[in-house]
């Protein structure tokens, strides 16, 4: 996210959207609750239950799940309508300026460049681009020229009213008008709006575009770089964040580097396809490189391209989960490590996805319990005589039982020290990765195909006479140093292109290095030190990127560099000098002469990862489903989409087979909208929380949550046995009958809701059925997340009871 | 210096850490339990389970309320288990936590007889029944962190939102009424400040008391402001003017029907015998 948690403190008004923090993040109501009693600070919550969050609300707004570029567009409409933007951070800080090529277009709910090829789907992003003049981007600071942003976004916006709106998402118009009102009281430059996000608004085949949305708001509001505000996601794991930065992602390497592809074959390509003029990545060259040597070492040189051609190069096919699975089912893939994942009860579609594992030769499981996934071989209802998987689990250590970082939603990477030994067997992560690697090295020795990049991999983590490897020489290799002395760096500002520098994760860099007062790494810092009361303490841990925790933090000042609120300083230039509270997001320092940079050279770069060097009303780049986010139907949708012809994002992510199966638009066999959820007692699949005793206890049955005047249509009591079906299986469950899902009015009609919680499977202390055995295998396609969170379902009372 | 706890209803998010460090703090091992609608399972506070977060979904015309309300013993100012027991196996510290002497002190006399969980007005002490040997069990207030380690209870440190704030009950009650007569939203009452005599455990709420689980009547009228025992003192005061009046009646009684048996005894005695 773009502030941190403790930062939560000075907002003036919360708006948490598809994030339910008191089940999932309950710390983020301790400082949401700071603000509501420090600074009488509001919380609009947007969901479609009533969740423990609505529960702490000023205002709670009931939404149709699926609908959030609707509801978010609604409050920027009213916001351009009755003048409450920000005026002048849209002008100086975004892109409302820049013209947009007059090819540009959109109609009925398709931009221009849709563009077939043997059934699928894809946009062409010419007609999306800045009209330029020789190398300058053509703008117009008036906001008047109709090809501007700022005018085709207010066109685009303005059929989103109210009414429309709130006829799309289910909100009673005078609650949404009061949830405009308040939150566009963020637009002025001493209030601070804090949106929150977390899975309600990503997990939809137009995640993506939903995010989008939540930044455009912030933006036109004013909202971005300053304290108190930001977009701020929920991460949805511990460490999820720092799994990231390490690119568990297929189409990533780590530091958010694109991932070499078969169109950059060698370093030149890269650099020349991936290394833009302009913006912070223009530095992208010297990050790969020290990678590079960080990971091939004195092998690396810059005759060989350091051993750039070593890197696996991507084709470009999709190898997100839901493929992954796909391809396993058609006997594709032959061996799976689960390492800490539990797909057998996480993914979509869960059963096809058990079904899936039976087709591979082995599988390796690496977790703290035998989970569904690594038990799938015996499951209820098969016979284990019938599956040929030879399935290995190897026993981890769980966080408390081993060293290392954990990285937080406020991208905070912070050490976490060994409490207790793991029982029995049980290894730390990395010894296992160490042991694994080490064996596969061993076999290479003897010859292979393309043995290079395994037999000259830097791996010298031993300690003598320790059997367990030296994560600090880990991190310090993450980190970066020196080639010539193996000195620690304090910056990724120090990286150079030349191979004289090694590091991992360019935006690790210093998070290794020593503190020259605390003396420890600073990651390891706990000073709670706080100079500013803002709570940025900037000496408690390690923030990437270097140590700032508050990011574009350029925007909190005016391009005079004056704060807009300065009680809430985070950098501001006196005449002279920058006072930086914060670690300045911007070029404020010559690196050189050490001379400080006046502040309106940085005004017009104050987004300095962005080539254009604003903030982004509209993308000409980044986005494959439009420049713009517009609203669509969830793939199953009880409705038609009420703002154009276009039912669904048209470059959704589907899959074949088994897999494409979905329930077709107002379907009358499932009439009900389902969406999944997560309770404070459990984390995501149950894999470790159902195998504790006490949360165990305190949340023991699956359940599924419908409404008192459903329940009563149904027959059905609480407690009572239900079936929950879609097009693809059903669910026997308990029925939780309670207010906190209302049937929304849709565009007319009354609209059920069922409330899925989706931590139950088959192994642990408390077994459940399975809610992800209904979700749909479609997903978006800029992330490729499934839409588990709106897909249309059918709910009837179990016979027999 | 009394110590107590106070719980600010309209803070909790209901996230059972409190519930879960008690147990680990505690010791107390988890049973298997069944699904409850309001999400509160166990729904009760149990011999394993010293404190609970039960929960209230209140409709109100178009409007609900989702109220999460810690559950535990309320540690009267003057215990009624206390006074119920024969074997004075309860005691109100001067900390404020009432402790069951056969686990905190090892002084067992207990003969589990149960008068305590009959005339405990909260129904907070639980009996062990599937020990062989069992006790009566219920929060202990941590009392061996306050007294021994001058530690919070682990509750009260493990609440992520402030809605447990523990200090000296003459200071607690009145930040509870500053925060009444600073905001409108709260319930003007403090429930334990005066209930059943006062009790170290205090709330503070924005919905009445009564819809979240709190006993505001008994017997058709508020419930008493005096405590349990001074109901049982307003009896047992008695007790020696009874004991000695009774004793006085009695001996005189007994003095007076003895004398006339012996009466009696000597007309038989001389009594002509009848012939029939």
């Amino acid at each position: 996210m773009t502030n941190s948690f403790t930062d939560y403190k000075n907002s003036d008004v919360f708006l948490m959207i598809g994030a339910n923090p008191a089940e999932n993040h309950p710390q983020v109501m301790r400082f949401a609750g700071i603000a509501a009693a420090k600074r009488g600070a509001k919380i609009i919550v947007v969901d479609p239950r009533f969740t423990k969050t609505a529960a702490k609300a000023d205002i709670y707004a009931p939404i149709r799940p699926g609908t959030d570029i609707a509801f978010l567009y609604g409050i920027m409409n009213y916001a351009i309508e009755n003048n409450l933007y920000f005026h002048d951070y849209v002008v100086n800080y975004t892109n409302a300026s820049f013209l947009v090529s007059p090819e540009y277009g959109f109609s009925d709910g398709l931009f221009t460049g849709l563009t077939e090829k043997d059934g699928n789907f894809s946009y062409d992003t010419k007609t999306w681009q800045y009209q330029t003049d020789g190398a300058n981007i053509k703008k117009d600071p008036t906001l008047q020229d109709p090809q501007c942003v700022f005018q085709i976004l207010k066109r685009h916006v303005s059929r989103y009213d109210i009414k429309t709106v709130c006829n799309i998402t289910g909100t009673p118009e005078d609650v949404y008008r009061k949830v405009c009102e308040l939150y566009c009281s963020t637009g002025k430059p001493d209030k601070a709006g804090n949106l929150l996000y977390a899975m309600g608004i990503t997990q939809h085949t137009y995640g993506g575009q939903n995010v989008r949305a939540t930044a455009m708001l912030q933006l036109l509001l004013g909202n971005i770089g300053i304290a108190g505000g930001g977009v701020n996601a929920q991460r949805g794991e511990s460490n999820v964040q720092g799994s990231t930065d390490q690119a568990m992602l297929y189409h990533y390497i780590p530091g958010y580097n694109p991932c070499p592809d078969v169109n950059t074959p060698t370093l030149k390509d890269y650099i020349e396809k991936q290394v833009p003029k302009t913006s912070y990545w223009s530095n992208r060259n010297k990050f790969i490189i020290s990678m590079l040597k960080a990971w091939f070492g004195d092998k690396a040189t810059a005759e060989n391209d350091f051993c750039y051609g070593w890197l696996p190069k991507h084709t470009g096919k999709d190898h997100s989960h839901m493929a992954i699975f796909q391809a396993m089912a058609e006997g594709k893939i032959k061996g799976f490590f689960a390492w800490g994942q539990n797909p057998a009860v996480g993914g979509p579609l869960a059963s096809r996805t058990r079904d899936a594992l039976a087709k591979l030769d082995w599988m390796v499981g690496v977790d703290l319990f035998e989970t569904e996934t690594v038990s799938f071989w015996k499951r209820p209802g098969v016979n284990p005589a019938d599956i040929k998987t030879e399935v290995f689990l190897l026993p981890t250590a769980m966080s408390y039982e081993k060293e290392g970082t954990v990285a937080n939603s406020s991208r905070w990477i912070q050490w976490r020290w060994k409490a207790v030994e793991p029982p029995g067997e049980a290894k730390s992560d990395l010894w296992i990765a160490d042991r694994i690697f080490k064996a596969i090295r061993k076999e290479y020795q003897a010859g292979g195909k393309f043995t290079d990049p395994i037999l000259n991999m830097v791996w010298d983590y031993d300690v003598p006479g320790h059997d367990e490897p030296d994560i600090m020489k880990v991190g310090r290799e993450m980190n970066g140093y020196l080639v010539a002395d193996g000195s620690l760096l304090d910056s990724f500002a120090k990286l150079k292109e030349d191979g004289s520098t090694a590091c991992g994760v360019w935006i690790y860099a210093g998070y290794m290095f020593v503190d020259p007062a605390l003396k420890v790494p600073a990651c390891q810092r706990r000073s709670r030190e706080d100079k500013t009361g803002l709570g940025l303490f900037p000496k408690w841990s390690f923030a990437w990127p270097a140590n700032r925790r508050i990011v574009y933090n350029r925007c909190s000042a005016d391009p005079a560099g004056k704060p807009w609120d300065p009680a809430k300083t985070l950098v501001a230039w006196d005449g002279t000098q920058w006072i930086t509270n914060d670690v300045p997001d911007f070029g404020f320092k010559d690196a050189n002469t050490g001379a400080f940079i006046p502040p309106n050279i940085s005004a017009s770069n104050c987004f300095i990862m962005n080539t254009e060097g604003v903030g982004r009303l509209f993308a000409p780049t980044g986005m494959k489903d439009g420049p713009l986010p517009e609203h669509y139907e969830p793939i199953e949708s009880p409705v038609k989409n009420l703002i154009s012809k276009q039912q669904n994002n048209p470059v959704a992510a589907r899959y074949k087979g088994d897999f494409a199966k979905v329930a077709h638009t107002a379907s009358p066999e499932f009439p009900y909208i389902a969406t999944t959820h997560r309770l404070v007692e459990h984390y995501q699949s149950g894999a470790v929380t159902r195998n504790c005793p006490t949360l165990a206890e305190f949340m023991p049955e699956m359940f599924a949550t419908i409404s008192p005047g459903l329940a009563k249509k149904l027959g059905v009591k609480p407690g009572d046995l239900i079936v929950v079906s879609t097009v693809r299986g059903e669910i026997t469950c308990k029925a939780n009958v309670l207010p906190i899902v209302k049937p929304l009015k849709v565009n007319g009609s009354e609209i059920e809701i069922v409330g899925l919680p989706w931590h139950w499977g088959y192994q642990g202390l408390a077994p459940g059925s399975t809610a992800n055995d209904l979700t749909p295998f479609v997903g978006d396609p800029n992330t490729m997340i499934p839409e588990y969170k709106a897909f249309l379902c059918n709910v009837k009372k179990a016979s027999g009871h | 210096m009394s110590k107590g706890v106070l719980v600010d209803v309209t803070r909790c998010i209901g996230c059972k850490s409190c519930a879960v460090s008690c147990k680990t703090w505690n010791d107390l091992p988890s049973k298997t339990s069944t699904f409850t609608n309001n999400w509160d399972s166990p729904g009760k506070v149990t011999a394993d389970a010293w404190t609970i977060i039960t929960s209230f979904v209140i409709e109100q015309g178009d409007q609900i309320k989702w109220r999460f309300v810690k559950r535990q013993c309320m540690h009267c100012n003057e215990p009624a288990c206390e006074s119920a027991c024969f074997t004075h196996s309860f005691v109100k510290t001067k900390e404020g936590a009432v402790i069951y002497k056969p686990t905190e002190l090892k002084q067992d006399y207990c003969v589990g007889c149960r008068y305590c969980m009959i005339a405990c007005p909260f129904g907070i002490p639980s009996f062990q029944w599937d020990k062989a040997f069992p006790y009566v069990q219920k929060c202990r207030f941590c009392y061996d962190r306050m007294k021994e380690q001058g530690l919070q209870p682990a509750c009260v440190t493990s609440c992520p939102t402030q809605t447990l704030l523990f200090g000296d009950r003459d200071k607690l009650l009145k930040e509870a009424w500053d925060r009444i007569n600073r905001d409108q939203r709260y319930v003007k009452h403090v429930y334990g400040e005066k209930e059943y005599g006062g009790t170290s455990w205090l709330y503070i709420s924005d919905v009445p008391f009564d819809k979240i689980g709190f006993r505001t009547e008994a017997y058709g009228k508020p419930v008493s402001q005096k405590s349990i025992p001074s109901y049982t003192w307003d009896v047992l005061k008695w007790t020696p003017y009874i004991f000695f009046g009774w004793g006085a009646i009695l001996t005189a009684m007994r003095a007076y029907t003895k004398r006339r048996a012996q009466v009696h005894d000597e007309s038989e005695l001389y009594e002509p015998e009848k012939k029939g």
